[in-house]
């Protein structure tokens, strides 16, 4: 018994700990101005947005939550479908070059991100592509498209054989089996990859700082990292810029949840 | 009549030579629209500018304009005498090693105890995911402001006595590179102790009742058949967050930009910092090279063993 409380009572003071962060920038998001002076962890007495309007309104942070919900929606809305076709023509497909390209995605399993940074702005440069989102979507795209069709591919491998085959025994071509077949029964997979390609999406710093110059276009991750360090003492704004960013995400998190954690198992590559 | 099976026989040997080959030709295309989309976005956004970092760290340029000088091993030669990237180089592996021990080691234990049958279990996991999911910039926002002389964990030292340990953490050039591992850790941890979940799963319930009615204690159980059935998970576990450690840019640019001095650089940074700020994209290339082989090996020794596990 006494064992049991031990148990739960570290448990839950990790779980305090891992939320305190968290926790202690929305209290003091919601502080109004003269109640700052009390600890961060005391929560506020009489909570108020007005930091939240302030941020959102003024320090632009409403154009910045639509271009970070434009780019992550196409993103995770385009993957599904380019990376479900592709794994559908590896799994069920012969073809000639097979191996090859696989060889290809293996090698892009590998490769982070961070460290092709310097080409792919020269490559976004030449084919007119800075400033765009256009430019951010399509290399989003690529540098995660080789995980997904992984993962889409050890989905499709479990479907049974024969349901595809008799399909095409009916007459149906590949492109109807693909679509009206396969993809209406992998929904898991669908949800995992959309999930998945949102999130990393939302949380990308490094290439949109390269490619969006101009203050209107810009995510909300570059435009925290702007706002910070010219407002670095402007604890009210900062709280809430955090919070605007991470309050949507939570609450997908909270919705989808086992998608998240079993995905990001999975695709932890990344 | 006589003559129409020998004109029909070379027919049909040339209709069988052809009709594989329109198969195979038709299966190519198919397979081609498909594959397409995906295959053309990763070349030209992926594969093909991992190739440009090798091509640009052997030249002089500046990202822009037209001339490009070819300097061969030029600027490799210079980065293995340069002072500041070996310093970087050392605190990556130091920012790295830090990462790695808090999360295999935290890791495991978490997962070792919500592995046993206790109510409550997905609360407890998803109050530790949660950090998972925050983009690096918001935990840079986050911890930066934690950090700060008069920030929560200053406050919190002092709330509980410990007021002697209170330090300007990211401004001292000993606690920086520390004190932002931490903030890395605390974001990824979550990670960690699912996917040492997922391993624990595969241990069998029975051994735990077995060990209990030998008599061995909970601290014996854990060390005799929890931590060796972890082994091969542990080692997955060390090489994601090894590589996730070592690619990190977005928390340390949020933060102390690789300050103060130069505690806090890394790898990225540098990289950042020569390549794009003062359009040094030669020299800044070779810098990625560094980062892109370290990662890829390891990345490449990972995936050779997931697929040795799979089998």
């Amino acid at each position: 018994m006494s064992r049991r409380m031990i148990v739960y009572g570290l448990l839950a003071l990790v779980s305090l700990l891992m939320l305190a962060p968290l926790l202690m920038t929305a209290f003091t998001a919601l502080k109004p101005a003269e109640e700052l002076v009390s600890p961060p962890w005391v929560p506020p007495l009489a909570p108020t947005f007005e930091h939240f309007v302030t941020t959102w309104v003024d320090a632009n942070f409403n154009t910045y939550f639509m271009n970070s919900v434009i780019i992550s929606t196409v993103d995770a809305l385009v993957m599904i479908v380019i990376a479900s076709a592709a794994a559908y023509a590896l799994t069920f497909l012969k073809f000639p070059g097979k191996p090859i390209i696989f060889g290809l995605l293996l090698a892009g399993l590998m490769i982070p991100p961070t460290a092709i940074i310097l080409p792919l702005y020269v490559t976004g440069q030449r084919l007119g592509l800075l400033n765009t989102h256009l430019g951010v979507i399509l290399a989003d795209l690529a540098l995660a498209v080789p995980i997904f069709i992984f993962l889409m591919s050890a989905y499709f491998r479990r479907i049974p054989k024969e349901l595809r085959d008799a399909a095409r025994v009916d007459g149906a071509s590949e492109i109807q089996v693909y679509w009206r077949v396969i993809l209406p029964i992998s929904t898991p997979a669908i949800i995992t990859t959309g999930l998945l390609e949102f999130l990393w999406s939302w949380n990308d710093l490094l290439l949109r700082l390269l490619f969006l110059t101009q203050d209107n276009l810009r995510t909300l991750t570059v435009g925290m990292l702007f706002f910070q360090g010219t407002q670095t003492r402007d604890i009210s704004g900062l709280t809430s810029a955090a919070m605007i960013m991470a309050i949507p995400i939570i609450i997908i998190f909270i919705i989808f949840q086992r998608h998240f954690v079993q995905g990001m198992t999975q695709g932890a590559v990344k | 009549m006589a003559a129409r099976p020998m004109a029909s026989r070379p027919m049909t040997a040339r209709s069988r030579r052809w009709s594989p080959n329109r198969r195979t030709r038709q299966a190519w295309l198919t397979a081609a629209l498909f594959l397409f989309p995906a295959i053309a976005l990763y070349l030209v956004f992926a594969f093909i500018p991992t190739l440009e970092v090798f091509e640009y760290s052997l030249n002089r340029w500046d990202g822009i304009s037209p001339d490009r000088e070819w300097v061969g091993l030029g600027n490799y030669d210079r980065l293995f005498s340069d002072r500041i990237f070996w310093e970087a180089f050392v605190n990556t592996i130091e920012w790295t090693a830090i990462i790695v021990v808090i999360n295999v080691g935290l890791g495991v234990v978490l997962a070792a105890i919500l592995a046993r049958k206790i109510k409550g279990r997905i609360f407890f996991q998803t109050c530790m995911f949660i950090p998972v999911i925050q983009a690096p910039i918001t935990t840079a926002i986050i911890w930066r402001w934690m950090y700060q002389p008069n920030g929560a964990i200053n406050e919190g030292l002092n709330a509980i006595g410990l007021g002697f340990l209170a330090t300007p953490w990211l401004g001292d050039l000993t606690t920086a590179l520390p004190a932002l591992a931490i903030a890395h850790s605390w974001s990824t941890l979550g990670l960690s102790i699912v996917i040492f979940l997922a391993g624990l799963q595969a241990v069998d319930d029975e051994l735990y009742d077995a060990a209990k009615i030998d008599g061995a204690t909970p601290i014996q159980a854990f060390w005799y058949i929890t931590l060796p059935a972890l082994r091969p998970v542990t080692a997955v576990v060390f090489v994601l967050t090894a590589t996730a450690a070592f690619k990190a840019f977005d928390l340390i640019w949020g933060t102390t930009q690789g300050g103060p001095i130069r505690a806090t650089e890394i790898l990225a940074t540098y990289m950042y910092k020569r390549g794009v700020l003062e359009n040094n994209y030669g020299y800044g290339s070779a810098v990625a090279v560094a980062l892109l082989v370290i990662v890829t090996v390891a990345m490449a020794v990972y995936l050779y063993m997931q697929a040795r596990r799979d089998d």
